[in-house]
């Protein structure tokens, strides 16, 4: 008995692998095979789109439009970061329990916490989006908020792993200077986690301008709206220019990240 | 007045670590200004013996007085720190701060927090760790990143911040054991020399038995747990030492 198990356990990963590749064979034969598979018309507008990545619309009031949108994705972006970053220094603290006296603490503080940055998290920041302009109409709070949520809860989580993670040694040393549990985290904790948490929150903030352009779909102005009135439209030339300025901003968000972690690591 | 005499006095101490004795029914008296050498092969329980000194370990049975005190009764972080100062191998700092910062966390016993965080900014008393620095010849590095220094200059900087600490008694738990060979001496001449200038007790668990001699007044020996011999330095011997390292078992 003992012996079937441990051969089922070196042969677990190419059952499943032997499995999977059954499952997609079998799933083809559900697929109906005829000319209505692909959308006749897709093409021309594929090579319509392909050929205006190269004519975007760069007439000054276009441009002027996409100025100003760009802006007013970022502003939501940092706002919503900004937050974001608040409620994950406090919470991903709490949530790593290294403030904690006791054993017992330190559970109740991991526990409730993470549990309060996992709820924020599994909700999508769209469906926040759309929360919060039911509930509050559609101002910038709404935009800002729908980002701070998730993005808090992610970042929060990713905080407190990074806080559990830190070497022991020195916190030991420190503890045995005779540091209390706060000064242990502006001592230790945190100077040793800091250069990891900077690095993705820069990862993050880039992510939220992605995220506060298509956030912008539901109506919260910004350069998502501007591709989305663009493609209703059918106006391809301008859903590009729309569409560089938002490669231009993420790139130099990029390059921003970069330097901020040379300056750290040296 | 005896007892007062004492920094350390341990009555029948166990440990078992899984049903192995780390450390057997062992009885040891250290005064005050000593300076101790625990010898020993790998696995004699030495680091076993010094963590529980440090009251970090506790031991299954027996009794432990830190200056004439129950071991128990040092039950805050704080309380013991201003006893006991430990320095292990170089792996103690946090190698992020500059060097003011770790010198001063020997201070942190005695800031509240507000202190403490100000000092992150403004460094407080200052000139306390300047004074530590100068001592340990690192007064040049005081604004450097601490994980730029080499492995040596990071030891010198923990104990900087002993100095500043200012514990009764130094715990080291081999504390040159990742450095070449000048770099170990010289940090054991300094570490002595100043245990010495402070008027403090030092217990340092070493693998170099010649150090042991040249730089400590006295030698605990141990073999499976138990104290092999406890000697002053200059009645070591030899053949004490060839047998204390032999691989046969005891009996």
């Amino acid at each position: 008995m003992n012996k079937i198990s441990h051969s089922f356990d070196i042969h677990k990963k190419t059952i499943l692998t032997l499995l999977l590749i059954l499952a997609f064979i079998w799933s083809l034969f559900s697929v109906n095979w005829g000319p209505e598979l692909v959308h006749t018309g897709g093409k021309a507008t594929l090579a319509q789109i392909f050929e205006s990545l190269f004519h975007p619309q760069l007439s000054s009031e276009i441009i002027n439009l996409a100025l100003i949108a760009t802006w007013r994705t970022l502003s939501y972006a940092v706002a919503g970061m900004t937050l974001a970053i608040i409620i994950a220094i406090l919470f991903g603290v709490l949530a790593s329990g290294v403030l904690a006296k006791s054993e017992l603490s330190r559970r109740f503080s991991k526990g409730v916490f993470r549990g309060i940055l996992g709820f924020m998290r599994a909700i999508h920041e769209l469906i926040w989006a759309w929360l919060f302009v039911a509930s509050i109409g559609l101002t910038p709070y709404a935009a800002i908020f729908a980002l701070a949520i998730p993005y808090g809860g992610i970042l929060g989580r990713i905080f407190a792993d990074i806080i559990n993670d830190v070497p022991k040694e020195p916190i030991e040393a420190l503890y045995s200077a005779g540091a209390s549990r706060i000064q242990l985290l502006f001592y230790g904790y945190l100077p040793m986690a800091a250069s990891d948490m900077i690095s993705y929150t820069m990862y993050r903030f880039e992510c939220a301008v992605r995220s506060s352009t298509v956030m912008s779909f539901v109506g919260l102005g910004g350069i998502g709206f501007q591709i989305q009135l663009a493609l209703q439209d059918l106006n391809y030339n301008q859903v590009w220019t729309y569409m560089f300025f938002l490669i231009i901003l993420v790139v130099l968000i990029d390059l921003w990240s970069n330097i901020l972690r040379k300056r750290l690591v040296e | 007045m005896q007892q007062l005499n004492n920094i350390f006095e341990l009555n029948n101490i166990s440990k078992v670590y899984e049903r192995k004795i780390a450390i057997s029914s062992l009885s040891l008296t250290i005064k005050k200004g000593e300076l101790v050498a625990l010898i020993g092969p790998s696995g004699a329980g030495k680091t076993t013996l010094l963590n529980i000194l440090a009251n970090v370990l506790k031991s299954e049975s027996g009794q432990l007085l830190i200056s004439g005190v129950l071991s128990d009764k040092y039950n805050s972080g704080k309380k013991l720190a201003k006893k006991i100062g430990i320095i292990r191998q170089q792996f103690d700092l946090v190698g992020q701060l500059p060097v003011v910062h770790n010198v001063l966390a020997g201070r942190l016993v005695e800031w509240g927090f507000l202190k403490s965080l100000l000092s992150l900014i403004f460094p407080q008393e200052k000139e306390l760790a300047k004074k530590a620095l100068d001592r340990v010849g690192l007064l040049d590095k005081i604004y450097e990143k601490t994980s730029n220094l080499s492995g040596g200059e990071q030891q010198r900087v923990a104990m900087a911040r002993l100095l500043v600490q200012k514990p009764e008694v130094i715990l080291a738990d081999e504390p040159v054991s990742a450095l070449d060979p000048a770099r170990a001496e010289d940090i054991l001449s300094m570490l002595t020399k100043l245990v010495r200038e402070e008027n403090e007790t030092l217990i340092t668990v070493l693998h170099s038995v010649e150090y042991a001699k040249k730089y400590f007044d006295r030698i605990i020996a141990m073999r499976e747990g138990k104290v092999y011999f406890d000697l002053p330095a200059e009645k070591v011997t030899d053949k004490l030492l060839s047998d204390l390292y032999d691989l046969k078992e005891l009996n």
